[in-house]
């Protein structure tokens, strides 16, 4: 099998495999932190631990990070909260509309509640127009909503040209950062950044599903989404899962002790397929300098789901954002959005990679496309 | 002791001369096979009507009331059978007849209360019973109106009937759920249905089942090009077909091949009527194996390019067997209507079918000619491409 899909989502690595079936088998872990006993006790030290250590790799406090479920969850709890916390910061929100859709539902919702959503225009590098955010930004602007790696194409926000012009037009102006595909490949150093809020998830760390985190800077204020026992400082009800905060801290800690030589080496594979594909003739949507770990490409001749198909048949897994039915066809918003053509978005596919994947698969995936021209190409 | 059961009251049928008595045979078979996961069940005939009652006591279909709108749904889906009610069975004289009556109509009124109206019609099989029909209504209307002061008769039109029936039991009961009539069945033989994922094809096995035919369907496979979902949306369809035919066979055949050679080597405008010549012919030679007297397709006259005159001509020649059409004159709303009537409609606007364009030409032939199949099939090799394509074929006993 040649797993070429892990922007979708990746693999459990052995390590979590490990601290979760440990965590399992253990007969006094199971307490509630929240419990006054020992049991209880024990969890919340553990607990905080897990946290702590998650603080330390993303560069924050341990009382800036919170456990979440995903970052579908992180998205919806600082956008919405944020804006329901600071009524008086402002009606305008600027975004992109190449944004995850946990980012653009939200944005719906809050521009049905009176609020004014600007989408700044995207270049065919998937960057967001500057020029357009530095007109845009005002007094009445209260947040930012932006995707450090776009889950699509792998293209990479110019964070700190951002940042400098919401420090020059807005301080107040608070921003929102999705760095659910950038986190354990672009270092993440939350002090740094100038972000007040930022959502990851597990799963795309070789964690496992159901666990992510959100980032909210002390002395931002946001509401939270779930209510309940007060858990997680009143930001995030709900009995915390030691299981799960351990998963996600371990997979944490691996990725970023991986990170820069899976870079380097998901870099090799990256540029080895794009000189391959161009070759044969596909188009490489991704931009030249978006982050390796994305490779949009179309294949000429081939339907999306077609080619998905294909290479499904030769064991290889990637991912198509364009279902297609016989009435219309739906193409990916965010290619469209980078003003690339129609006929070329439907013939889109994306491959993404991980620190697991290696040039011998990227060999074996250039021969079984060969293949896959030779068999089923429809050109005449 | 009062017990739930369903009579069901056939069309049709009763109509046949000598052969009546095949029919209802297969008929009562038929609701055997339908019925199977609704607990042991008697069920027999009795003058001209059919019985469906628990064998054991504690069957949920027949004790609660929404169990048994499912189970009557069941039956009433049974081609042969008219319409269907769930009546009350008890024994005992006349005071037993008024208690029942009036204990139905107490249930009836706590379901409806809407119901403000109604009249009493009755029907005495068993002469012994000293009342007759009239008399029986009268004091049955009579003790209604005492124990139920919101309602008053009205024989014109009533909100309901209460059908009072002694026979060698007594039944009461009110309504009937409308069957989907047709013949029962496995009395008009067996025909190969042409299943796309469409909306056509399921209703027209629909139809042809309704009168009385076993089915069994093919379906063509272009992996990669039509996904694995497509596949399984239309043994759905094949499932939901069953629920009316009875038991099934699907033949898959794995088409891509044949696709390819036939995109590569014929003229692009005359694509799709070269397939499906070349789909009626496997799908007769998979009907010759299988015992089938016919095909049946979806096609609706002039619905698109390969539903012209000309084009169904054209296709038409290159079997022996009846093709039967029973969409041929129908416009798309209707089938649409019986598509939806059968619980087939959800499943086939699911969005997979076709989900590659690419074979369908921009331009098709609407009226194509002798002289342009001829050019069209000149290069290929159709005998092998029909027998490649019989022998690449997966059967799922649906």
């Amino acid at each position: 099998m040649i797993y070429f899909d892990n922007s979708a989502t990746t693999k459990p690595s052995q390590r979590v495999f490990e601290v979760i079936s440990k965590e399992l088998l253990s007969e006094d872990s199971f307490g509630n932190p929240g419990s006054l006993h020992k049991l209880g006790m024990k969890a919340d030290k553990e607990y905080r631990e897990a946290l702590s250590r998650a603080a330390s790799v993303l560069g924050c406090r341990d009382d800036e990070l919170y456990f979440t479920s995903c970052g579908t969850e992180g998205a919806n709890t600082a956008i919405e909260g944020y804006m329901s916390r600071n009524k008086r910061s402002g009606k305008k929100i600027i975004s992109t509309r190449t944004e995850h859709k946990a980012t653009l539902e939200t944005l719906e919702l809050l521009s049905d509640r009176g609020y004014e959503i600007v989408y700044l225009n995207v270049g065919r590098d998937g960057k967001p127009d500057l020029s357009q955010l530095e007109n845009e930004l005002d007094d009445d602007t209260a947040l930012l909503c932006f995707t450090y790696v776009n889950n699509e194409t792998g293209a990479v926000l110019p964070l700190e040209d951002i940042i400098r012009l919401r420090d020059q037009k807005n301080r107040n102006t608070a921003v929102y950062l999705d760095c659910v595909q950038s986190l354990g490949k672009l270092p993440t150093d939350l002090r740094k950044m100038g972000v007040q809020m930022a959502s990851f998830s597990g799963h795309k760390i070789h964690s496992v599903k159901g666990v992510g985190m959100l980032f909210v800077k002390n002395g931002t204020d946001i509401d939270p989404l779930i209510l309940g026992g007060g858990q997680q400082k009143g930001l995030r009800s709900g009995t915390q899962s030691l299981l799960l905060a351990k998963a996600f801290t371990a997979a944490l800690e691996e990725a970023e002790e991986n990170r820069e030589k899976a870079f380097s080496e998901v870099s090799k594979i990256n540029s080895y397929l794009r000189g391959e594909l161009t070759k044969r003739g596909a188009v490489i949507n991704s931009p030249e300098d978006g982050l390796p770990f994305v490779l949009n490409v179309a294949f000429d001749g081939f339907e999306s789901e077609t080619m998905l198909h294909c290479l499904e048949i030769h064991d290889i897994f990637v991912s198509t954002v364009s279902a297609c039915s016989s009435k219309s066809k739906k193409v990916s918003y965010v290619l469209l959005e980078m003003g690339i053509d129609r006929k070329i978005a439907v013939n889109s596919v994306r491959l993404s990679f991980s620190r697991y994947n290696t040039m011998d698969e990227a060999e074996s995936f250039i021969r079984a496309v060969d293949e896959i021209y030779e068999m089923f190409s429809l050109k005449r | 002791m009062a017990t739930n059961v369903i009579l069901a009251r056939m069309g049709e049928v009763t109509l046949k001369g000598l052969n009546r008595g095949k029919f209802e045979i297969q008929l009562k078979s038929n609701l055997k096979y339908r019925l199977r996961d609704y607990g042991k069940l008697s069920i027999f005939q009795s003058q001209s009507r059919i019985w469906v009652e628990a064998k054991e006591e504690g069957n949920p279909y027949f004790e609660n009331d929404e169990s048994a709108k499912e189970l009557l749904n069941a039956v009433t889906q049974v081609f042969g059978i008219v319409s269907a009610s769930l009546a009350r069975k008890f024994d005992g004289d006349m005071d037993s007849v008024l208690q029942n009556a009036t204990e139905y109509v107490a249930g009836l009124l706590a379901e409806h209360p809407e119901y403000k109206t109604f009249k009493v019609e009755s029907k005495r099989g068993d002469k012994k019973f000293p009342l007759r029909s009239p008399e029986i209504c009268m004091e049955v209307g009579a003790r209604i109106l005492e124990d139920h002061p919101s309602l008053s008769v009205n024989v014109k039109e009533p909100d309901f009937i209460l059908q009072i029936e002694i026979r060698e039991h007594n039944y009461v009961y009110a309504g009937k759920v409308m069957g989907h009539r047709g013949l029962p069945v496995g009395t008009s033989g067996k025909g190969m249905l042409l299943l796309s994922g469409g909306i056509d094809s399921p209703v027209a096995g629909y139809m042809m089942a309704s009168r009385g035919m076993n089915i069994d369907a093919v379906y063509f496979h272009s992996f990669p090009y039509t996904s694995e979902q497509a596949k399984e949306k239309v043994i759905e369809l094949a499932r939901i077909v069953s629920r009316f035919s009875g038991r099934m066979k699907l033949h898959i055949v794995n088409f891509t091949q044949i696709q390819l050679d036939l995109y590569k080597n014929s003229p692009q405008d005359m694509l799709t009527i070269t397939m499906r010549r070349v789909m009626l012919q496997i799908a007769e030679q998979l009907a010759l194996k299988n015992d089938c007297k016919c095909l049946i397709t979806g096609e609706s006259l002039g619905q698109v390019a390969s539903q012209t005159l000309e084009a169904i001509g054209i296709t038409n020649e290159v079997v022996d067997m009846p093709i039967l059409r029973p969409l041929i004159g129908m416009d798309k709303e209707s089938t649409c209507d019986l598509s939806r009537k059968i619980g087939a409609f959800e499943t086939s606007i699911l969005p997979y079918e076709d989900c590659c364009t690419v074979f369908v030409a921009k331009h098709p032939k609407t009226h194509p000619k002798h002289e342009d199949i001829e050019k069209a099939e000149a290069n290929i090799d159709i005998e092998k491409m029909v027998a490649d394509g019989v022998n690449n074929t997966e059967v799922i006993v649906i």
